[in-house]
């Protein structure tokens, strides 16, 4: 065949830019990068850093405080809509809280070798993301000072919660969640931290010690830490179904037409990967295009293989939307119907146009292009249409499908009111969240990135050159 | 079947007492509200105001449903329809709630609302096929000294707490104490909720429904065409409907 | 009720409370709340968890329906009907269950205050100093200068002032309510005179029907007497103990008694008599036999084209009517108020002649008199208002006392009364609510609540027996008030001369008990006793004292269908395309608006709360190019306002409605700056009995580009389908 024109340059240099696996700088300098990455900070840093407490401080803190001592009329909450934004933000952020599982366990698991600078990051969005999903269903709580009732612990009146409901399987799931991906997070960390302890001076290195848990790259304590990393990234995978499958029995399990269907488990987990995956992209564009090096660590090639998964999960989402719409639709279920008929034609009918042009047709036409995937800020525009887009859709599903039910007499709109504040302070608290540990820990695990160079070399036979992958695991 | 319950051997809350139902007449009903003021004094409902009133906040316990048939001048109310907790012997609202704030009572067979365990999940409002259940969205003001009205039978309700209509248990609670200090039955008609008390039309009717002698079960027997709404959902409700005319 | 008290005990101690927040004074009529006890003798009230109950009265209308109120330490926690009250057997209205919220309302007159006219602040004074300055202006003016403005209830208050005026040349008591304006009552009194052989209010025996033909009257909502006649629909509509009744009802704004109708006549505002006479003469044509005069001025076909109601339908009406073994037909409501609502309430009442039906069960009886009354004392008509009106701005009256009625608000504004009371010197008013009326007084003067007050009331209709229904307080007042007849009294006493010669009672029991000692001496009570303390206690106890026997008097109607009944077309005041149809809130009525959980109550038709709306026909709204939550202004000879819209489907094209008994600019804070008062559309226009012809304008409709959410039960979008977007 023809040799393609591409290959007609210096085939090694061009393989070395686009590929970071093939592109391997010394261990220390890379190291270095990261550490600089870290401490380098610009006045733009902390002015963003000062507005996103300031809104913390107002949205998140002080509206919150508000409500718990005036209750939650101030939340847009009513009868029939007893759940409204909180719940939407609670699905949300825990659907986002999928993808740094996905990416760091699945892709681990299926050797999918493009993950390795980004399991980092994508680690980071689950565990703050879980923490703005256990905040946004705190909030919703009429009297979250007695919050702990709802956990299981000893105590005289011999009372337990009620193991029937599917807040108390949410309840399990979330913390189940939330700690294992804490330890998921931590453990490929502990190489980084050692690293960054063994370069720091000062508090830096009192912080990392503590944390490296004197690590010190010996061959036995790397074979503990592969042995554990690799049960966790089995054992995770079944928690993050089991959890987004729970939240979405919260709906599915409710007597309310166009909640109670079968399907919301897999659509649900589709729907939080598919929000998942746009938010990643959304993190490390800006991550690369903000932080010192990351254009070394993070190239177009990642956001191409993100990009693939963006349109392939895309394409699920889709298909269980259908799934969802064309049962209710033959069931027959006159107030289903009639919910239906709400959804697309009502006065939050242009919600549900968005959400389909936002999920299905922006990434359908975008992210067929390789040349376009590449391209960091199109798939963080394609993430962030996603994104709105998996809003849009949990808002239709709670406030929007609670305002229909079968006392035709009860229906009302749902207005949302310090729930607005609120979640928008969630959103600055991860953000912000985010930004203090990009300062305070290394965002690229630089040990697996050289795992990976390690293993990766280019072969030529004959006139191909092909990129050969030695089995590590 | 009519259970028997000897007073003198009853020591636990559990024994079953008697299953409560009602019996409304929507033919009778006069969407007056009398029943509906009736509650609110009884159980000490906090009034809303019109801003959350007419934002589908208020504490009605029992409401009164009419739509329209038909168009001018062809046009009829529907029989006015008293909607009120239903006290469904398979209620859905009961399973959902993660801190057991609503649970069955086995004695008087009707939903009971434990308003000092309730969290505010409000799951339980959701799941209820009829949405008869109210939540207190604030501390609600009742300025004195309209606090001097207050029924000390019936708790007052912090904000974050869902309440319901409980077919008047502290009525209830009243004439079992009374029975079985004296040693008795409690007799059909010797206490009734408040709205059944009140209605001018005698639209509704309370009683025992496991007795067939019962005012409630001789209606239901005689009147014939009751229906229970929702009946479909299986939720078994303890309220019957004549829709008349 | 407990029956371990003695009477004597029961009397001394009914009504009275721990010493706690009774006045020291030690003599007056204030003395009676003061008791001493020994620590050991709990009164019967205080025993924890131990309710009490007393019968009383309810006073928030002229119907007086027996209550209970059960109190608990002193507080009166729940109302409900007294069960052997034979006018509500045990059953109340709503405004009866809330009237808790009026005796512990938090904008109550809490001492007797003086005040500038208009002004909001007040100074307090001691009750010797207001009983002075009443006894000073009895004194001072003449007697014919000297006017008691009252509301239709309490009847004790009303009987002591006739009694004084009687004996002091003072003139009667006026008395007059916004329900008994509503009512008509003037007009159903004097269609008894011209056809029943006397006046008096006619009694309608629903209960006894079968096919109920209404023209107009809200029997179930507050006409009369709510409570009597919604159990008299519960007996017409049982279908069980024998064939289930029906009932028609001809308004051309379905209210909530047309809601229940098995069917609804839109007949279009003034038509009434052309439709009921109508209905007679084709009845009497199915019949047979010669026409009757009454019937034969009229050419249904004509009535059939001016009214808009078909000519098969009225047939098919009239087939029904004169089929039925129990026809009934009934006048009533705004087709009364009308500049032809007495030639209505005739034709009406004509109408019975056909079913034959007078003083037989199910039909038209004479009202039963309360014990010892002889004639049906019924309110001042609107015209009788205007013409008190009048004296007032000619400065014939130097003093107006006024108790239990609010005319500022009550009265159409067209009336001019607030104005009116430049004239009088010294307005005194005994309100116990800061209501619009007492804000232009001189003095208040507060009564107390009325479930603080001794007093009895007559029932004026809705029970077969006699009955003189009684009140007693069921708690200790709960503010620096006193009872109006005790100031009286006192102020009498003070004033000396014919009149403490005239009341010589030492305070309100006494008075109390010289009026019902005469019931000893009747026959049929359903108690006796051989000595008034006896009476009284059980007079007290029960609620009040009836006969066991019917007391309803039988209409002679000897040659009704003789008459000459005229049926022409109502003429409307003012110019505009709309007639006006206000009706009273059946929730609010005409005192409820400073009642929290009356407002929060949905009214029955619309769902709507807190507020005041303008029903209108949703063709008529579209052509005007409203929607629901605009505000309009409404125009009419003597006014505008301007209300919501609300789009109501059951309402004549060419009508609109409006509700009344909001639109307070006093009276509390839960009443005050809410709504609107269609009175203020109303123009001093009368029917030929001197009711107002409170439907009897037209008005017109102006857009304001307003938008004014009302807050409905209902859903907009599941009642209507608004907002649940295109087919």
């Amino acid at each position: 065949m023809a040799e393609n024109n591409k290959h007609a340059h210096n085939s090694e240099g061009y393989f070395r830019e686009k590929h970071l696996m093939l592109d391997p700088l010394p261990r220390g300098q890379m190291n270095a990068m990261a550490m600089e990455a870290m401490h380098h900070s610009t006045w733009k840093f902390w002015t963003v850093f000062a507005i996103l407490c300031v809104i913390v401080a107002y949205c998140l803190v002080y509206s919150w405080i508000k409500m718990i001592l005036e209750g939650l009329g101030i939340a847009g909450v009513n009868r029939p809509a007893y759940w409204g934004v909180f719940l939407v933000n609670t699905v949300f952020w825990i659907g986002i809280s999928h993808a740094g599982t996905f990416i760091s366990a699945i892709l681990r698991v299926f050797k999918a070798e493009f993950r390795r600078p980004f399991t980092r990051a994508a680690e980071l969005m689950t565990t703050f993301g879980l923490v703005q999903a256990g905040f946004s269903i705190f909030m919703h709580l009429g009297r979250i000072w007695l919050f702990y009732w709802l956990m299981p612990y000893p105590n005289q009146r011999m009372l337990w919660p009620n193991m029937h409901s599917p807040l108390s399987w949410d309840l399990l799931a979330i913390t189940t969640y939330l700690l294992s991906s804490t330890m998921y997070l931590f453990l490929p960390l502990i190489p980084d931290l050692a690293m960054a302890r063994d370069r720091s001076t000062g508090w830096r290195k009192i912080f990392y010690r503590i944390l490296a848990l004197g690590f010190r790259g010996t061959e036995g304590e790397w074979t503990h830490l592969r042995n554990a990393m690799t049960i966790f990234a089995f054992a995770i995978i079944p928690v993050m179904f089991s959890v987004h499958t729970i939240v979405s029995w919260d709906f599915a399990s409710a007597t309310r037409p166009g909640w109670n269907s079968t399907i919301f488990g897999p659509y649900f987990i589709v729907g939080a990967l598919h929000s998942g995956m746009g938010a990643v992209v959304m993190v490390l564009a800006i991550v690369r295009s903000t932080m010192k090096n990351m254009k070394y660590f993070i190239r177009p090639e990642h956001f191409d293989g993100i990009g693939k998964l963006m349109l392939i999960i895309s394409m699920a989402w889709a298909y269980f939307f259908f799934n969802d719409y064309i049962v209710q639709w033959y069931g027959g279920d006159k107030w289903t119907h009639l919910l239906l008929h709400f959804h697309e034609a009502g006065p939050m009918g242009w919600m549900w146009f968005a959400m389909l042009i936002c999920n299905i047709a922006v990434p359908w036409a975008l992210l067929w292009n390789a040349r376009w995937r590449a391209m960091p800020w199109v798939t963080f525009a394609v993430g962030l249409s996603i994104n709105i887009g998996m809003w849009f859709e949990r808002y239709i599903i709670i406030p929007i499908s609670l305002t229909i039910n079968r006392m035709p007499f009860t229906w009302r709109m749902y207005q949302p009111g310090v729930e607005i504040p609120l979640g928008i302070g969630t959103l600055a608290l991860f953000i912000l969240l985010y930004m203090s540990a990009s300062k305070l820990i290394p965002l690229i695990p630089v040990w697996e990135v050289e795992e990976g160079q390690m293993v990766h070399e280019l072969k030529k036979f004959g006139r191909e050159t092909v990129v050969s992958v030695s089995d590590l695991e | 079947m009519a259970t028997e319950t000897k007073p003198s051997e009853t020591n636990s809350s559990a024994e079953h007492i008697g299953k409560w139902g009602m019996v409304i007449d929507q033919d009778l009903c006069t969407g007056c509200q009398a029943c509906v003021a009736a509650c609110a004094m009884e159980n000490n409902i906090s009034f809303v105001g019109e801003e959350d009133s007419g934002y589908g906040r208020s504490m009605h316990w029992i409401r009164i449903e009419r739509f329209w048939e038909g168009v001018y001048p062809e046009i009829k109310m529907t029989p006015n329809q008293p909607m009120l907790c239903q006290q469904c012997l398979s209620a859905p609202c009961e399973p959902v709630c993660p801190a057991y704030a609503t649970v069955h009572s086995l004695a008087e067979h009707i939903n009971l609302q434990v308003y000092n365990r309730c969290v505010g999940t409000r799951y339980c409002g959701n799941n209820c096929p009829y949405q008869m259940r109210s939540f207190n969205w604030r501390d609600y003001e009742r300025p004195k000294p309209l606090d001097n009205q207050l029924n000390p039978d019936v708790t007052v309700r912090q904000r974050g707490v869902m309440e319901k209509c409980t077919f008047c248990i502290q009525r209830i609670n009243k004439a079992e104490d009374a029975a079985k200090a004296e040693g008795r039955e409690i007799a059909d008609g010797e206490f009734t909720t408040a709205c059944a008390q009140v209605c001018p039309a005698n639209a509704i009717v309370f009683g025992r429904t496991d007795n067939p002698e019962s005012f409630v079960s001789q209606l239901a027997r005689i009147h014939g065409h009751g229906v229970k709404h929702l009946e479909e959902l299986g939720t078994l409700p303890n309220v019957t409907y004549f829709k008349g005319g | 009720m407990s029956d371990k008290f003695s009477r004597r005990d029961f009397l001394k101690l009914a009504g009275v409370g721990a010493a706690t927040t009774a006045i020291v004074t030690g003599c007056g009529p204030a003395s009676r709340y003061v008791q001493r006890e020994p620590y050991m003798k709990m009164p019967e009230y205080n025993y924890n968890g131990l309710s009490t109950y007393y019968a009383t009265t309810c006073r928030e209308c002229a119907a007086g329906c027996g209550l209970v109120a059960r109190t608990m330490q002193g507080r009166a926690l729940k109302i409900e009907g007294n069960a052997s009250h034979p006018l509500n057997l045990g059953k109340t209205c709503a405004r009866g269950q809330a009237t808790l919220q009026g005796l512990y309302n938090p904008d109550r007159v809490t001492d007797p205050i003086k005040r500038a006219r208009g002004s909001a602040s007040a100074e307090k004074m001691t009750w010797d100093a207001a009983t002075q300055v009443v006894a000073d202006a009895l004194k001072k003016y003449k007697p014919d200068q000297i006017a008691f403005l009252v509301g239709t209830a309490p009847d004790h208050l009303f009987d002591l002032i006739a009694d004084l005026a009687t004996a002091t040349g003072m003139n009667a008591p006026v008395r007059f309510g916004a329900l008994s304006m509503f009512d008509a009552r003037a007009t159903l009194s004097k269609a008894a005179e011209n056809l029943l052989g006397k006046s008096g209010l006619p009694f309608f025996d629903v209960g006894g029907a079968q096919m109920v033909f209404s023209f107009g009257a809200n029997f179930l909502e507050t006409w009369l007497s709510p409570v009597s006649y919604t159990r008299g629909f519960s007996v017409l509509r049982d279908g069980q103990t024998k064939r289930r009744g029906n009932f028609v009802q001809f308004e051309a704004r379905m209210s909530a008694t047309g809601g229940k109708a098995d069917e609804w006549i839109p007949l279009r505002p003034g038509t009434e008599a052309l439709v009921a006479l109508a209905i007679g003469r084709l009845a009497s044509e199915l019949r047979g036999g010669s026409l009757p005069r009454a019937f034969a001025g009229v050419d249904p076909a004509d009535a059939a084209a001016k009214s808009g109601i078909k000519l098969e339908t009225l047939k098919r009406l009239a087939n029904i009517f004169a089929k039925s073994t129990g026809a009934l037909a009934i006048p009533g409501g705004a087709a009364l108020g009308q500049s032809n609502g007495l030639a209505v309430a005739e034709a009406v009442l004509a109408l019975n002649a056909i079913a034959g039906n007078f003083g037989k069960p199910g039909g038209v009886f004479f009202s039963a008199l309360a014990p010892t009354q002889t004639e049906y004392q019924r309110p001042a008509s609107a015209k009788e208002m205007q013409d008190f009106v009048n004296q007032l701005t000619a400065g014939k009256f130097k003093a107006l006392f006024v108790h239990g009625v609010n005319p500022v608000f009550e009265l159409p504004a067209s009336l001019n009364f607030k104005a009116a009371l430049q004239g009088v010197e010294q307005v005194i008013s005994f309100a116990t609510f800061p209501d619009e009326t007492a804000l232009e007084s001189d003095y208040v003067f507060p009564d107390h609540h009325g479930l603080e007050s001794w007093g009895y009331q007559r029932v004026a209709t809705g029970a077969s027996q006699p009955v003189l229904s009684g009140s007693q307080p069921t708690v200790v007042p709960y503010y620096n008030t006193q009872a109006t007849v005790d100031v009286l009294l006192a102020a009498t006493k003070l004033a000396g001369g014919k009149f403490a010669q005239a009341l010589p009672f030492k305070d309100e029991v006494e008075f109390l008990r010289s009026k019902v000692a005469p019931l000893m001496s009747e026959a049929d009570g359903f108690f006796s006793a051989l000595d008034i303390n006896t009476f009284m206690a059980y007079f007290q106890q029960h609620g009040g004292w009836w006969k066991t026997s019917d007391g309803r008097g039988v209409p002679n109607v000897a040659d009704i269908l003789n008459r000459d009944l005229k049926g022409a077309e109502a003429t409307f005041a003012g110019e505009g395309e709309f007639f006006f149809t206000p009706f009273v809130s059946p929730t609010l009525a005409e005192a409820g608006a400073n009642k929290p959980w009356l407002q929060e109550l949905p009214d029955a038709a619309t769902t709507v709360m807190w507020n005041t709306w303008v029903e209108i026909n949703p063709i008529t709204a579209e052509e005007l190019g409203v929607n629901d939550d605009d505000v309009v202004r409404i125009v009419s000879e003597v006014g505008t306002l301007e209300v919501t819209v609300y789009r109501y489907p059951a309402i004549r094209p060419d009508t609109i409605a409006m509700p009344f008994g909001q639109g307070h600019t006093a009276y509390g804070r839960y009443a005050a700056n809410r709504g609107v008062n269609p009175a203020d559309l109303l123009g001093a226009n009368f029917n030929e009995a001197g009711d107002l012809a409170f439907a009897g304008m037209k008005v017109k409709i102006e857009k304001t580009g307003k938008v004014q959410p009302l807050s409905r039960l209902e859903s907009i979008m599941g009642v209507y389908g608004v907002g649940m977007g295109k087919e």
